[in-house]
């Protein structure tokens, strides 16, 4: 492998890509995406009153925080044990638990635990809602920026699908976003700088000069994971807030890269011009994508049918590890996402080698 | 020297067989013109000589090296000119070149160079996409020679071009050539095969049906008549061969009745016609 070669390919795709329309389009779509949901879910809460239910036995003063929002209605229950059921009764959106020593644990520069119960019957942008004001509500009532672990639990879910997290967003968006930025890479990107070299015959050239087909492969691959990781660092780092464990995050977002530029490989040996680029790759993004909205109230059996699908690996892996979960399930996720990798790898090196 | 050795080369696709048995041999330093109808296989041999395409069976040396075993040291020797132009069409022409250049291993100064060479200096910075057919031409010829390639395949170059761009890039053609520059090219205009290649190979159904000098191959296949047109309108057509050959000739032209005189030796066109079975253009 000659990597002047691979690198002067990915260098002369790096600058072509910018001045490629469609290119361009897939590249700042999640970040387009990003903004839309930044603008769009403020004025979403402003609309109509989120109600919450609220256990405070020790009234810690966090339920004052919240009446003083006027988006957010409150109703206080005697019990922790009453407050999912109260959640459900009521069809509120969400539940709050806070421990009797809250208040203390904060004075002393600790983060206690807060167990918050989603109700996910409640839209994608209502859960989003209450998500963001909780934040902004319990980061106000500690001043300090990482006052408490938030406990996330669905209330039609088990206990063990229960996820840590620091904040909000975080569990839903970022991940969504991320799997977005993959989806494109994976579904647009490679397969179009292969795809666009058969279409206009520069492969010929290519193939007449010293880079070999392998190095050209290379070179295509390397661009999508510049461009992506571009594109991941630049949503994680304005979500900095939300990383509990970096290496982990990045570790996670490497291997989900291999995969998503593996597929893109597949996709771009398959195909033979932008026109089928353009007509198939926007299945196989619904597709990538679908696993990444899993708490909008669908049904047991498209949870389950989505296992089949690797990126929901990649959104579980990306949760825990954004959140900084070591455990089992992790390891687990991450374990099944690099499988999937080695085999489309395998089907991409034959299919491009059929091609060749 | 030789610069290509090609013995029984063949190549299909699926039940086609796109070449047949074909064997020949170019000199290093000549233009050797590659001619035949569409589909004959033309574009086939020069993928595989450049290391693009695997032959079925038969071996191949160019520029000294095997071209199945040897493709990468092969590929910095040589150069292509496709029958498309196949350039980045977003990017300038300069860009262009200093990507080849890269991938040739070749100083940046380099690109300067060629681009002065095919005189498009003045519009490096423009995006190709803006380019003529006659400019996008000499730039792919730019960078076929950015690496400077012993042997240059040139795969209908001129196709497409009006006659004057077709003569800027024909001067070029023999400019490579007055440079050393082996020239393998293929071509469906017989009159631009007959100007530059000093020897020419007919190609028909993927076989060579005649590989000659494009004068013996007139001389052999055509016949050696001329056309008179005398004073008072007659027209005649005389032949040269025979015992009593020019006599006729020398008569009329004793007797000051040749209005005009004219060759009527076979064009090569005719000649592939007569071996082929087929005009070049169908």
């Amino acid at each position: 492998m000659n990597w002047n070669i691979v690198s002067a390919i990915t260098r002369k795709d790096v600058v072509d890509a910018i001045r490629h329309r469609y290119l361009l389009t897939a590249l700042v779509t999640p970040l387009f995406v990003a903004l839309m949901f930044r603008v769009m879910l403020p004025n979403m809460n402003s609309r109509e009153i989120l109600t919450v239910v609220v256990h405070d036995p020790a009234v810690s003063g966090i339920v004052a925080e919240l009446q003083k929002d006027p988006r957010i209605g409150v109703v206080e229950v005697a019990s922790a044990d009453a407050t999912p059921k109260e959640v459900a009764t009521r069809k509120a959106i969400g539940g709050l638990v806070v421990p009797p020593n809250f208040a203390s644990e904060i004075a002393a520069g600790r983060q206690p635990e807060l167990t918050v119960y989603l109700n996910n019957q409640k839209t994608v942008f209502e859960q989003a809602a209450l998500r963001r004001l909780l934040d902004q509500i319990v980061r106000a009532f500690a001043k300090q920026p990482d006052p408490a672990q938030l406990v996330w639990v669905d209330i039609d879910k088990e206990a063990k699908d229960k996820i840590v997290g620091g904040t909000g967003l975080d569990q839903m968006l970022l991940p969504l976003l991320l799997i977005l930025t993959f989806g494109m890479t994976g579904a647009f990107v490679v397969p179009l700088l292969i795809v666009e070299e058969k279409e206009k015959r520069t492969l010929d050239f290519l193939l007449s000069s010293p880079a070999s087909l392998r190095e050209i492969i290379a070179g295509k691959a390397l661009t999508g994971v510049v461009y992506t990781l571009l594109i991941a660092g630049l949503l994680l780092g304005l979500n900095r807030q939300f990383i509990r464990n970096w290496p982990l995050t990045m570790l996670t977002v490497l291997i989900g890269l291999l995969f998503v530029v593996g597929v893109g490989l597949v996709i771009g040996s398959l195909l033979k011009n932008t026109m089928q680029v353009n007509t198939w790759a926007s299945f196989v993004l619904i597709i990538l994508l679908a696993p990444s909205f899993p708490s909008i109230g669908i049904t047991q059996w498209f949870d389950m049918a989505m296992r089949v699908v690797p990126t929901y690996y990649l959104t579980e892996a990306l949760k825990l590890s954004m959140a900084g979960i070591m455990a089992s399930r992790l390891w687990l996720h991450l374990a099944v996402l690099m499988g999937c990798t080695v085999v489309v790898f395998f089907v991409a090196v034959w299919a491009l080698h059929r091609r060749s | 020297m030789k610069a290509i050795e090609v013995e029984n080369l063949s190549r299909a696709f699926n039940s086609l067989r796109a070449v047949d048995d074909i064997s020949f041999s170019v000199e290093a330093g000549e233009i050797f013109g590659f001619l035949g109808h569409n589909g004959a296989g033309k574009t086939t041999t020069i993928r595989m000589l450049s290391g693009q395409l695997s032959p079925d069976s038969g071996r191949g040396r160019v520029a000294g090296c095997d071209i199945v075993t040897e493709q990468q040291r092969l590929k910095p020797l040589i150069g292509v000119v496709s029958e498309h132009q196949n350039l980045y069409e977003r990017m300038s022409g300069r860009e262009n070149l200093e990507f080849a250049a890269r991938l040739y291993g070749q100083e940046p100064q380099r690109v300067d160079e060629v681009l002065e060479q095919v005189d498009l200096l003045d519009r490096a910075k423009d995006k190709v996409q803006n380019y003529s057919n006659g400019m996008k031409q000499r730039l792919v010829i730019a960078r076929s020679i950015l690496h400077r390639p012993q042997i240059v395949f040139l795969d209908e170059p001129t196709r497409g071009l009006d006659p004057v761009v077709g003569r800027e890039i024909r001067r070029l053609i023999t400019d490579m050539s007055s440079q050393g520059v082996t020239i393998f090219l293929t071509t469906h205009y017989m009159e631009e095969a007959d100007l530059l290649c000093n020897r020419v190979a007919f190609l028909s159904e993927g076989r060579i049906v005649a590989l000659d000098t494009p004068n013996n191959l007139k001389t052999t296949h055509g016949s050696n008549d001329v056309n008179v047109t005398l004073n008072n309108g007659e027209r005649l057509s005389l032949a040269l061969d025979g015992p009593e050959a020019g006599n006729e000739l020398q008569q009329l032209l004793n007797k000051g009745q040749v209005r005009t005189l004219h060759s009527a030796e076979a064009t090569l066109e005719e000649v592939f016609i007569q071996l082929a079975g087929r005009r070049l253009a169908e």
